[in-house]
């Protein structure tokens, strides 16, 4: 069963501008590990903001949990958000911040105009934020603030806030690209295991394509805003990669 | 043996761009436009027929009448009870209008931030016409404005103060919020976090040292503006300022001014300090 079915979709920045997404058409399962690699500029960060609309789409359609996400308004909007987590490139957690906060911050769709402004989180979200801080290995580091926290143990604060919501489909733009290679072995593994546990569905752009062949079950190659590969990452041969890689964009 | 650059230069072709600092139509431009300004600032000066030994004789002039009308100050009037207790008026007026003004000035610097704001046609226009409109009328015509509606008193300089400091302080605020990092705002309004909840959650915490340094700023500004609001019948220690001024009370006056002086010295000692130490707590 699909959880997420995108449907020729098209993007362009500026009326009349470039095409980042020139039709572009696939489906998410609900036990899928799905990475998007291809060339810088090929248009996969676009694609993936596009589900939430960070981005929005300028044809198309995006089907997920079976409602259309592109005609939503702006309340129904922020309820759809609440069942997505997201996890950045750059980590995105709030710097002057502490590491508990940044987790709670989670589950701010869920939390009413009054506690959130008073930051009296409920207890069960407390509880689950600690142990979600515990499964990523953070227990210790609770209180610290959340710049004096290395890369790696920035994204893991990034994964626990993205799994405070619940969510039913997990978007990761990047999450390893500001990470070494072996931390973002790690980080990847962990989402992984994660996803697992939870039975969440994850859709994750990414560049380092040995790392996604090792983590994803499933690869869609992506070139100059076109898919040119859709298939099980055992499947893939050389060749298939060379074509997605073949032409560069500047 | 090291090969010469003699030998090298005949190997290289010659070259078939040119290149060069000055292109014609920018640099020319340039030229033209500096030339232009620099004409008009030598006709004004001849227009306006300033004479400059009238502009150095007019120092030694000042110093005599220093010397001879405004000396010595007359330190007893502004030792009077009376005088004192309009001095602390004023300092609670800078205080109550920068409040008010600092507290008034953030949503409106909110909706003013162009990377922030609520809705880009509606908010965004609103607070920066609400921000440049303080801003654009000088505090001592907000001052006459407010005594002509509410008639003498402290009312209408707090008022008038206020006013100033949402211009004041909303300007630099919304500066600040435009400057703030995308990313935690991208990633609160992902986990579908309300407008107000991502306002607390990834800007606040980002601002909030800059925030504390102009508030403290803007009092700093505020009380130097609260000595002369009184000037125009907005309470506080300015009204002493204009009864002694039109009563020739020079001596009178000479005392004031020090006390002035002193005052705001002193606030942008204070304030400077303040801002110092908040600006290490980053």
């Amino acid at each position: 069963m699909s959880v997420l079915e995108v449907c020729n979709l098209k993007v362009s920045y500026s009326a009349g501008g470039p095409q980042i997404l020139k039709g572009i058409g696939f489906e998410v399962g609900s036990d899928d590990f799905c990475a998007v690699i291809g060339p810088s500029g090929a248009g996969k960060s676009t694609l993936i903001r596009c589900i939430n609309r960070l981005v929005e789409p300028t044809e198309g359609d995006i089907i997920l949990f079976g409602q259309s996400v592109c005609p939503l308004k702006s309340g129904e909007l922020r309820r759809l958000r609440r069942r997505i987590g997201m996890i950045f490139q750059e980590f995105n957690l709030v710097n002057r911040m502490s590491v508990m906060d940044n987790v709670l911050s989670g589950r701010l769709g869920y939390t009413g105009a009054f506690r959130s402004f008073f930051k009296a989180f409920p207890k069960e979200d407390i509880d689950r934020a600690l142990n979600l801080l515990e499964r990523v290995g953070l227990q210790d580091h609770v209180d610290k603030r959340a710049d004096a926290l290395s890369g790696g143990q920035r994204q893991r604060v990034g994964i626990a806030r993205a799994l405070m919501q619940r969510p039913e489909i997990l978007l990761l733009d990047e999450p390893t690209s500001a990470l070494d290679p072996k931390i973002s072995r790690d980080v990847m593994g962990l989402i992984r295991e994660l996803a697992a546990e939870f039975k969440i569905p994850v859709l994750c752009n990414i560049h380092d394509v040995q790392l996604a062949l090792e983590t994803c079950n499933r690869i869609i190659g992506m070139q100059d805003g076109y898919k040119k590969f859709d298939g099980p990452a055992k499947g893939m041969r050389k060749q298939d990669l060379d074509e997605i890689y073949a032409m560069e964009v500047l | 043996m090291m090969p010469t650059t003699t030998a090298a230069i005949p190997s290289m072709p010659a070259a078939k761009r040119t290149w060069s600092r000055y292109r014609h139509p920018e640099s020319t431009v340039r030229f033209a436009v500096i030339m232009a300004i620099l004409a008009f600032l030598g006709y004004s000066v001849a227009y306006l027929n300033i004479d400059l030994s009238r502009i150095l004789g007019a120092f030694p002039r000042l110093v005599e009448i220093l010397a001879t009308r405004y000396f010595p100050p007359d330190m007893n009037y502004v030792s009077d009870a009376d005088f004192v207790r309009s001095v602390l008026r004023t300092l609670e007026m800078s205080l109550l209008g920068g409040f008010f003004g600092v507290v008034c000035s953030i949503p409106l610097a909110w909706l003013a931030a162009r990377n922030i704001t609520v809705s880009k046609r509606i908010a965004y226009p609103f607070g920066r016409f609400a921000i440049m409109s303080s801003r654009s009328i000088h505090e001592t015509i907000w001052t006459i404005l407010f005594v002509t509606v509410l008639g003498f008193g402290m009312l209408a300089g707090t008022l008038a103060l206020t006013v100033f400091c949402v211009g004041f302080a909303g300007k630099l605020f919304s500066d600040e919020l435009e400057a703030i990092d995308m990313g935690p705002v991208e990633a609160m309004r992902s986990v579908g976090a309300n407008p107000l909840q991502v306002f607390q959650y990834a800007v606040l915490p980002q601002v909030r040292v800059a925030f504390t340094g102009i508030a403290i700023y803007t009092w700093d500004v505020a009380f130097r503006a609260a000595t002369v609001v009184g000037f125009f019948g907005g309470g506080g220690m300015g009204w002493y300022l204009k009864r002694t001024t039109q009563q020739m009370e020079s001596t009178r006056v000479a005392a004031i001014l020090l006390v002035i002086i002193g005052l705001v010295l002193l606030a942008e000692v204070g304030s400077g300090w303040l801002r110092k130490r908040i600006g290490k707590m980053r």
